[in-house]
């Protein structure tokens, strides 16, 4: 069966004026195929080129702009088609839902007289006819028709949202283009909307394309999602299966910002800004956490994964940074016997992931990441890490390696020495930099954490320091190497609590900046609730759950999670209608 | 009020004027030895900073002991005659021509106390510096490289250390030639084994520490961290083993000396002891005065100096005391 509308290598240029052959590619290369009663996300930031790859289906483009690539509809070129003809199908087959904003609307029309300009141009009815028909329209999408006599300003941002509905809907057209019809409504409103763009759906068999940057608006919606990234396809498929398991880091970052997900945790978009302009290899390089030299070169194609998935990636999407298999390790105890304190245990961290492991004292979780730091050598289990099978050393004498922060703030540096010394021993370990750069890059690491890089305070030894500052000095002397995975065994649970937020706090800012991995060992669940993607749950040196952190709150699935959700917070609050 | 408390109170404001001076010259030299990047100056900045938190006693003492040094290294300079020279006549008193008298064959007492010192000094230092600077290695490396080599090591310090030292120490001194040397070596078998074991506990103790292991994990080799980490933090535990040992091999020595066990050639308190208390009837006679008490005070005089020093040391470098106030 032919899809209703199919795209072909859509891109679509701003020529500047003036200046000949410049030009601004806002859609570059876009492909996708709309079945009968289909809903189509596009998510992306501001500025991806959503709104102009709308305008682009529709050819309400400015002057300026040049498209090239094919859009059939109903195996009809568009291209080939004349201005009269492409006027036709733009309300009879095609209609867009602008975002909500009085611009859209004339503001010295009757909403009457606005809403039966497009029947009466299209659809060649009677002027009563098409009164008639807006006033069914306007109960249509929950509004009464009194409002029809008003003028645009005299209606709620929710109101005129409905009302833009009920003009797109008016010559019954078969695809619905949403352009970010919900963003600038409350949440009450927004829920009504959805639930009538659905039952539209469900009843007249409409397809559509919402267009948004609220993914959880989205996800209750749709079947399916594309993401854009300035222009370009970056990932595309399933929506629930993206949201819970995301492939591109942009995706990825994408969700981590949308509030409606993870509902404990804080939010942290993504760092950086777009490019402004073409760039050669892949648009995401600058704020990619993954990227490699080819990443800066080429650009990727979107390509598929699995049957359902595809993602523009080189390296296929977001990378396992370190893979653990088999993991045991055994304590002897005094009397003879031996104590299993990690057993069996199988995790893999993708890159730029926060994991929690969470687990009651004795669960066996700072041994484990002892284990996967490399503390114990090599003989405790598989260890791999970007690819390479760990041996004896470990990998914190190199930059991009494993660096952990203990637990005990006293303990993590020595206290003969000065913070300098203490921050910059891993570069004079490895001998990396020069020694006057080394200082540099210590002035750094304790303003990122921070702390004073003053000269008084780089000549402080230690041990004069409260315990915030020498777990934060102890941070500094880890991220001085640059870590991928950072391992933080338990770093607040010595601290006050405000000490411990502020820590906290600081440590995820720098994940989200720096993009590094981070395991997060905690026996605190509702810490990690607020800092990790995912959550590992021990007991008695085993993973019995591991998951996103959400479902492992929301649906525990053994009745250790259940009763450590249970201890934590009350039940009723956390079900919703449960 | 009156002149005398008046007179009490200017002294007092001098004297506290006087510390405020130089104590302010010793922050002023330790902030410039602390600042500084060289090793030797850190050196001198934290023996200025150990000299500053001794007690009175132990500021006394340490000067007495760097008297006894003098005397020891400038012996030739400060006395008339050669300790083994006969310079006069037989047990003669003190005077212009000898200052402490003669010995029964008419030899100097001044000289061979100063004579003496040496033979002490090099004694407790020899024995004191191999058993403890040997006896530190063997354990440093013992607990931080741990296994079977750590295994043999325990063995060998718990034997040495159930072994009756002196006893032991009489035997092998009667059955080896008595010589200096023989003394020394006699000495630093049986006293390796305590500095040994305290560097191999706190050794052990501190390899678990998490900032070595997080140098270990950054690629630190076992000689990085012993030297930068964990000599450091074991050195003034040594220091203060290895003046107890010092103590002990003077005594040691002395003692071997005065029973008749030592090298009869070689000037020392021990042999002065010796002799003097095997002149028959000594204490019938007025000679003891001259010839018995000096060598016994200056012994005294230098143990009392090493064990105040000693003291202070230890409490100076206990950690739970350098967090202030004393247990």
């Amino acid at each position: 069966m032919m899809p209703l509308l199919q795209i072909n290598d859509l891109s679509i240029d701003y020529l500047s004026e003036g200046t000949a052959g410049r030009s601004f590619r806002a859609v570059d290369g876009i492909s996708f195929a709309l079945e009968k009663g289909e809903m189509l996300a596009v998510v992306g930031e501001s500025g991806s080129g959503k709104t102009t790859l709308a305008l682009g289906i529709m050819r309400l483009l400015p002057e300026n702009a040049r498209v090239t690539g094919s859009i059939i509809l109903k195996g009809r070129d568009f291209n080939s088609m004349s201005e009269e003809e492409k006027d036709q199908i733009r309300w009879k087959e095609i209609a867009v839902v602008f975002q909500n904003s009085l611009e859209v609307l004339n503001p010295v029309m009757r909403m009457e007289d606005q809403i039966c300009e497009p029947m009466i141009k299209h659809l060649h009815i009677e002027k009563d006819e098409a009164k008639k028909r807006g006033s069914e329209l306007f109960r249509l999408v929950d509004l009464d028709p009194v409002w029809l006599k008003a003028y645009p300003h005299q209606l709620s941002g929710g109101m005129r949202q409905r009302a833009l509905i009920a003009m797109a809907l008016s010559c019954q057209p078969e695809i619905l283009i949403l352009d970010e019809v919900t963003s600038a409504l409350d949440a009450f409103t927004k829920a009504k909307i959805a639930d009538l763009l659905r039952r539209l759906q469900r009843d007249f068999g409409y397809s559509m394309i919402l267009i948004s940057h609220d993914i959880s608006f989205l996800s209750s919606l749709t079947n399916r999602m594309m993401v854009m990234y300035a222009g370009r396809a970056m990932e595309r498929g399933d929506t629930d299966k993206m949201i819970d398991h995301p492939l591109h880091p942009y995706t990825r970052g994408l969700i981590n910002s949308t509030p409606g997900i993870f509902l404990y945790r804080d939010l942290w978009g993504i760092p950086g800004e777009a490019p402004s302009g073409a760039v050669p290899g892949c648009p995401f390089y600058s704020r990619c956490t993954q990227r490699v030299d080819l990443c800066m070169s080429s650009s990727p194609a979107l390509q598929p994964v699995n049957s359902e998935r595809e993602v523009a990636c080189h390296l296929g999407g977001v990378v396992t940074l370190l893979s653990a298999s088999g993991m045991n390790y055994c304590y002897r105890l005094p009397d003879g016997g031996v104590l299993d304190a990690v057993k069996d245990v199988c995790l893999d961290i993708s890159e730029g992931e926060v994991l929690a492991i969470v687990g009651q004292t004795g669960s066996g979780k700072s041994t484990l990441a002892h284990m996967l730091a490399g503390v114990m050598g090599s003989g405790v289990g598989e260890i791999y890490f970007k690819g390479n099978r760990m041996n004896g050393k470990g990998y914190g004498s190199q930059y991009g390696g494993i660096q952990i922060v203990f637990q005990d703030p006293v303990n993590a540096t020595s206290s003969r020495f000065t913070v300098l010394d203490a921050v910059k021993e891993p570069l004079d370990i490895n001998h990396l930099q020069r020694p006057e750069e080394r200082v540099e890059l210590v002035k750094a690491a304790l303003a990122s954490v921070g702390l004073s890089s003053s000269e008084q305070f780089l000549n402080q030894y230690c041990g004069r320091l409260s315990g915030g500052q020498r777990q934060r000095v102890a941070l500094a002397r880890a991220l001085i190497m640059k870590p991928k995975l950072l391992i933080a065994d338990e770093i607040t649970s010595s601290l006050d609590v405000s000490t411990a937020a502020n820590v906290l706090r600081m440590l995820k800012g720098l994940q989200n900046s720096q993009g590094f991995a981070m395991i997060y060992i905690t026996h605190d669940l509702m810490v990690a609730l607020k800092v990790a993607d995912r959550i590992a749950i021990m007991e008695r040196g085993r993973i019995i759950e591991i998951g996103n952190s959400h479902q492992v709150i929301l649906h525990p699935q053994e009745e250790a999670t259940r009763k450590l959700v249970e201890t934590k917070m009350n039940r009723e609050e956390l079900i919703p209608g449960g | 009020m009156t002149f005398d408390s008046y007179n009490r109170q200017k002294n007092a404001a001098l004297l506290k004027a006087v510390r405020k001076s130089s104590s302010a010259w010793l922050q002023q030299h330790l902030q410039y030895h602390r600042q500084s990047q060289r090793p030797w100056s850190r050196i001198i900045g934290s023996m200025l900073c150990t000299f500053g938190k001794f007690t009175m006693a132990g500021k006394i003492t340490l000067f007495g002991l760097l008297l006894i040094v003098f005397v020891a290294v400038f012996a030739p300079f400060i006395t008339i005659y050669e300790p083994s020279a006969i310079s006069g006549g037989s047990l003669e008193p003190p005077g212009p021509e000898h200052i402490l008298g003669t010995d029964e064959l008419g030899m100097d007492i001044w000289s061979q106390i100063c004579y003496g010192a040496r033979m002490s000094l090099i004694i407790g230092l020899a024995v004191a510096l191999i058993s403890g600077v040997g006896g530190g290695t063997l354990g440093l490396l013992g607990g931080y490289l741990g296994g079977n080599w750590d295994r043999v090591l325990l063995r060998a310090i718990d034997i040495t250390m159930a072994l009756p030292s002196f006893p032991l120490l009489i035997v092998i001194a009667a059955f080896l030639n008595p010589s200096i040397l023989n003394v020394i070596l006699a000495l630093v078998f049986l006293s390796w084994a305590k500095p040994a074991r305290i560097v191999r506990s706190s050794a052990l103790a501190m390899k678990k520490q998490h900032y070595i292991i997080s140098a270990r994990l950054n690629g630190a080799s076992p000689s990085y961290i012993i030297r930068r980490h964990i000599m450091p933090e074991v050195l003034p535990v040594l220091f203060v083993s290895i003046l107890n040992i010092a103590s002990y091999a003077i005594v040691a020595e002395s003692g071997l000396a005065f029973l008749g066990l030592g090298d009869p050639t070689s000037k020392s308190w021990g042999m002065m002891l010796h002799y003097s208390t095997s002149f028959r009837s000594i204490y019938f006679t007025p000679y003891w005065q001259w010839w018995l008490i000096p060598p016994l005070v200056a012994l005294i005089f230098l143990l009392l100096c090493l064990a105040f020093i000693g003291r202070d040391m230890e409490r100076v470098i206990d950690p739970k005391l350098r967090m202030g106030g004393r247990s």
